[in-house]
């Protein structure tokens, strides 16, 4: 049988406590090909039994909510497999597993949650702010796993005193800091209007990028694992690489 | 706004410092822009394979030292620029706001005297603090013979300075950097230890130097061997207290006939990392890694090269083995030590779990058991082949007549 999902937390739940006695259930919140005589259910979500399926784990794992909002996130094709096998595995024993590394669900799992932090991490450093007329900062990017509110609370830290946008391209939405408050809103595409120096700035940032290399040292393999291809779209220092 | 010329020339005399890292300091934002990010970040990465993390730029390239090393030397000629405070600070900001860069690592020729120099040092990321309100990261190199006073005010508004000690050994500082001496570099590092000691026992506000200080060695200008390298990288983390030692192997941009025509190899580069690694986190000693006047090994690296000579303490059991000594396996790093401790505390560990838990077993099989089992080679030369089988061939050299190899002696034997 194949349950699917929407792809958030409330019909997770619900699917889960549907699943969890089907030795043979698959979840998904992508499209997937049914195999023949194969049955498939879309579960909605139950906020009833979603809460006490929640109650539940949380009694089992203070902090495995933590691990669903992250796994939910991944990119990776296998996350609805991976976070149903963690948390059956959770419910079975009935106590956090987390430390458990020798068991596959728990690997799979730490492996899919350090794959999404990872990619936070990196996208602190890669994200690439272009200065508006009107002073606010806009960032396109578009990340391997649904990523982008989670880079807010970073960047307000930091840049207090201006409003940022964060879109994410590839999912049409952006993470809005206004100054205050932040939220998540549907964007599909964004028209910004750059200052007047934005280019200026940006041939600056080129040409120190280019001044700081030392060409007889070259090592572009290094530099490509370091910082992937993929990721080179929205960085001005690696426009002209990419063509 | 700097022009583009100027941040060319004040760039590349600044590149070949090797310090970028942005980490160990947790500065909060109080009002203007920037903070500390205490794990360090990375925002981009040349095709050198290095990584920018900060801002590297001097103030000026105008120098009156003489190092024969140094392409900004008085007597090289090379075009010259100076740029304003100004002018660092709002390229600084603009940049930051931008997410381009995590910090400032602004160093300086020695510009007419060590005080002048260090004094507009001082006096730019006095401003860039107050002035401009930047609370990100600052890296500062100090200026040797400098006045202690403008050390100290250096020091309460960076986030981390260095004194760079640039060659090994007094003998070969006197013959390649006449102008600087032991004194003048070791001097303002104790000076600044002492003070930050005395500014965290009074729990005083503010920040004196909260990332520490650190300092770099050019390897293959001169000839000291890894040994004492490393000898002095551990009195330097031991009695100065220092947070990292940087090595940059020596690029020939200046000819002298004082210096070698040819640059170190990188692979020794990456050694002496790997050896000082093992110094800081896995509680090597340098005497273990290598005798006082050898060098590492380059087919083999530091850890191997140590377990090899002392097989009695192997293999150890992953099941029972204490941390220290699970670091001390070949292959095994800090975070598969980790993963291991965490999960033998729930199952007995056998050699597929290992795997699962990818923990690289290429050089850790021969050296340890996992159950009881082990599925290494024990023969000391066929070990030593396989160990050093793929490195050698990375970095194939062609022989010479007086030299052989370990690799290529093993192979003669077929024990491969």
């Amino acid at each position: 049988m194949i349950y699917f999902y929407d792809g958030t937390k409330q019909s997770f739940l619900t699917a889960l406590l549907a699943a969890y006695s089907d030795g043979e259930a698959v979840l998904s919140s992508r499209s997937a090909q049914l195999g023949l005589g194969e049955q498939s259910v879309f579960v909605h979500a139950d906020p009833v039994r979603a809460e006490k399926a929640e109650k539940r784990l949380l009694r089992y794992d203070p902090k495995c909510m933590e691990d669903l909002d992250l796994l939910l996130r991944s990119g990776a094709d296998d996350r609805d497999k991976v976070a149903l096998d963690y948390f059956r595995l959770i419910a079975a024993r009935k106590c956090p597993v987390r430390a458990m590394l020798a068991e596959d669900a728990v690997a799979a799992a730490e492996d899919c949650i350090r794959r999404v932090q990872f990619e936070v991490h990196r996208f602190h450093g890669f994200v690439r702010f272009l200065e508006s007329a009107s002073g606010a900062l806009y960032a396109p990017i578009a990340p391997d796993n649904d990523i982008c509110d989670l880079l807010v609370p970073h960047f307000r830290a930091r840049l207090p005193r201006f409003p940022f946008v964060i879109h994410d391209v590839k999912r049409k939405r952006a993470a809005v800091y206004d100054g205050e408050h932040t939220f998540l809103a549907p964007l599909d595409r964004a028209e910004v209007a750059l200052s007047a120096d934005e280019g200026a700035w940006q041939a600056l940032w080129k040409k120190y990028y280019k001044s700081v290399n030392i060409p007889s040292r070259e090592r572009l393999k290094q530099m490509r694992g370091y910082m992937p291809v993929r990721y080179w779209k929205f960085m001005p220092e690696k426009f002209g690489d990419l063509c | 706004m700097i022009s583009e010329e100027k941040l060319q020339i004040l760039t590349e005399s600044a590149k070949y410092d090797v310090s970028c890292s942005s980490s160990g300091s947790k500065r909060k934002n109080e009002g203007g822009i920037g903070n500390g990010y205490a794990a360090g970040c990375c925002h981009s990465f040349t095709p050198d394979g290095r990584c920018i993390s900060l801002l590297k730029i001097l103030l000026s390239n105008d120098c009156i030292f003489r190092c024969k090393y140094c392409m900004s030397r008085a007597d090289a000629d090379v075009p010259r620029a100076t740029a304003t405070p100004e002018e660092i600070c709002t390229l600084v900001m603009d940049f930051y706001k931008r997410n381009y860069i995590e910090g400032l690592f602004l160093s300086s020729a020695v510009v007419k005297s060590p005080d002048y120099a260090m004094e507009q040092l001082v006096r730019t990321v006095k401003l860039l603090r107050t002035e401009y309100g930047f609370h990100g990261y600052i890296h500062v190199k100090g200026i040797p013979h400098a006045d202690p006073l403008l050390a100290r005010e250096a020091a309460q508004y960076a986030d981390r300075m260095s004194y760079n000690i640039e060659l090994p050994s007094e003998a070969s500082l006197k013959l390649l950097a006449p102008q600087k001496s032991k004194e003048s570099l070791l001097l303002p590092m104790k000076q600044l230890q002492r003070e930050a000691l005395a500014f965290r026992a009074e729990k005083r506000r503010g920040y004196f130097l909260p990332a520490g200080q650190t300092t770099q060695m050019i390897v293959g200008a001169s000839p000291e061997p890894d040994g004492q390298i490393l000898r002095l990288t551990q009195s330097l983390y031991r009695a100065n207290g220092l947070k990292r030692v940087y090595y940059s192997s020596y690029v020939p941009v200046v000819h002298d006939r004082l210096l070698p025509a040819v640059g170190a190899k990188p692979m020794r580069e990456h050694r002496l990392y790997q050896a000082d690694w093992l110094l800081r986190f896995y509680g090597f000693t340098a005497e273990e890694i290598v005798e006082d006047d050898g060098n590492l090994s380059l087919e083999l690296d530091p850890k191997c090269a140590w377990a090899l000579r002392n097989p009695q303490f192997f293999p150890v059991e992953v099941n029972r083995a204490p941390l220290e000594m699970l670091l001390r396996v070949p292959g095994i790093g800090a975070r598969s030590a980790q993963k291991i401790l965490s999960a033998r505390r729930y199952a007995r560990l056998g050699f597929a779990d290992l795997q699962k838990m990818r923990v690289v077993l290429k050089r850790a099989r021969h050296f340890l058991t996992a159950d009881g089992k082990f599925f290494g080679t024990e023969n000391p030369a066929a070990l030593r082949g396989l160990l050093t089988a793929g490195e050698a061939r990375e970095n194939a050299v062609q022989l010479d007549l007086f030299r052989e190899l370990e690799a290529a002696r093993t192979a003669r034997t077929g024990e491969l």
